[in-house]
């Protein structure tokens, strides 16, 4: 009978146990970035002698548009937008052209998880294409990433240097140099070219990705500097230490003071009884 | 007679007793305190607070966005000014000296900036619940708002909630780079180990500014 009931209080233990195991358990079901399945693409006019355009994304198969960027023109690169991981396709139409009207380029896109896509209208207008480019998400500690998108079709070949590095030597029209690591911090940006060079200073900071577009500008080549992506220069070691345990939950105390009061009890109850015993047969034998 | 040894009863009576009491002392302290969890209905939310709501950053030349204020969670309670955190000697992430006020790692993203800031807060002290205490009842959807030196808003919504082991910390989940406004905020939770005095785990509240 007892020990049913201790059983059973013990059953009920230990659900309310799992209970209490399951809630954060719960909410650990909400996953991030990498894991709720989102990755992020962006979507650039790089095409010197193209006129403005429209750019759809879509869901692949899905003929309504997720996303409709209007009156892109040349130079322009959208901020990232986050979305579920799988296919997509981006087309390209005329500024103002009809949504359903047959698209002048498109292409398709698969969007891993916790990834990052630059989807660039690229070339001249003759050859235009729309190249997907992954864009870095990592640095090394201590170090920024860079690389370069050469976009000048006045200038066909470019050589780039940021300091003293060069980041890319030789560049084509409408190619893309692979991201490096560099030294953070405040330095100059040198595009060499048959037609001239251009100077101008970029910061990049500890932990930071960039893309560097050269464009032709009004008046000689230009220098565009697309921060990629950030995080923090010096991740911190292991952890972080936020509590002091006011309110953990405290194991249950040590059993035996209460087995001390149990033998104490027993020995008092034995010499109780033994006597008792003692004492009827004592009367008994009279 | 019983009447006859009365001393022995009563120690009969008086073992019985003991053993009585003892034993349903046992029983009764063998389970675990609870966690001390106050009944959410007991801190009112807060509402949201008012200001100019600034538009995510865009990828070329963003412009440099104000420095961090105060952080305010409505649904759980939350508002505390934020002090600026730097690493220890040990290359450690800082945390508040206070456990009332939460703080910024200044080597990370500003918040609204591109890229992934870190706000972090105890979750108690050796008496009582920290500034962080609730931040596990977060769910996605939720808003966090940052007030900045301006004067202007950033709003988050939650995409996630973790937990993790602190020796299997994901160091580039958490403070690597990512392309967008995101916001990690950070206590502890799980298991407490009385031993070192510390939580065994960290709860990281993921989230992304709202276009």
């Amino acid at each position: 009978m007892k020990y049913r009931r201790i059983t059973r209080r013990l059953l009920m233990l230990a659900a309310a146990s799992a209970l209490l195991l399951g809630i954060p358990a719960a909410a650990t079901a909400y996953a991030s970035s990498a894991t709720t399945g989102t990755g992020w693409i962006r979507l650039a006019h790089l095409s010197p002698n193209t006129p403005a355009v429209d750019v759809y994304l879509y869901s692949f198969g899905d003929t309504n548009a997720m996303i409709v960027l209007h009156h892109v023109a040349y130079g322009t690169v959208s901020p990232y937008e986050s979305v579920p991981a799988g296919d997509y396709s981006v087309a390209m139409r005329g500024a103002g052209a009809s949504p359903t009207s047959q698209p002048v380029l498109s292409t398709s896109v698969t969007v891993a998880a916790g990834h990052a896509y630059t989807v660039a209208g690229l070339g001249p207008e003759s050859g235009l294409r729309l190249q997907v480019l992954e864009d870095k998400l990592t640095t090394a500690p201590g170090q920024a990433e860079v690389r370069v998108i050469q976009a000048s079709l006045k200038q066909q070949v470019v050589t780039v240097t940021l300091g003293s590095t060069v980041l890319a030597s030789g560049l084509k029209f409408a190619s893309v140099s692979d991201y490096q690591p560099v030294s953070p911090g405040t330095q100059s940006v040198t595009v060499s070219s048959s037609g001239g060079t251009a100077n101008s200073s970029v910061t990049l900071a500890a932990g930071t990705v960039h893309t560097l577009v050269v464009l032709d500008g009004a008046s000689g080549l230009e220098v565009v500097n697309l921060e990629d992506a950030s995080g923090s220069g010096q991740p911190p070691a292991g952890g972080v230490s936020t509590g002091f345990g006011g309110t953990a939950p405290h194991g249950p105390g040590s059993p035996v003071p209460w087995l001390v009061v149990i033998g104490a009890g027993s020995l008092l109850a034995l010499t109780g009884g033994l006597k008792l015993r003692r004492g009827r047969q004592l009367n008994a034998g009279i | 007679m019983p009447a006859r040894r009365p001393a022995a009863a009563l120690a009969l009576a008086a073992g019985l007793a003991v053993i009585a009491g003892g034993t349903a002392g046992l029983l009764l302290t063998r389970h675990s305190t609870l966690a001390m969890r106050p009944a959410a209905a007991g801190v009112a939310a807060l509402p949201a607070p008012t200001g100019p709501i600034v538009a995510p950053p865009p990828s070329a030349a963003p412009k440099p966005v104000p420095a961090p204020v105060s952080l305010t969670i409505p649904l759980i309670g939350v508002r505390t000014q934020l002090i600026t955190l730097g690493l220890t000697s040990a290359g450690e992430l800082q945390v508040p000296s206070s456990t009332a006020v939460a703080g910024w790692y200044t080597g990370s993203p500003r918040p609204g900036a591109v890229g992934s800031a870190i706000i972090v807060g105890h979750i108690d002290s050796y008496n009582g619940p920290g500034v962080f205490y609730r931040l596990i009842e977060l769910t996605r959807g939720d808003k966090i708002y940052v007030e900045r030196a301006d004067g202007t808003l950033v709003e988050f919504r939650v995409t996630s909630v973790q937990i993790y082991l602190k020796d299997r910390f994901p160091t580039e989940d958490v403070y690597g780079p990512v392309p967008d406004a995101e916001l990690r905020l950070i206590t502890c939770g799980g298991a407490f180990d009385k031993a070192t005095g510390h939580y065994l785990s960290n709860i990281v509240v993921y989230a992304t500014e709202v276009s």
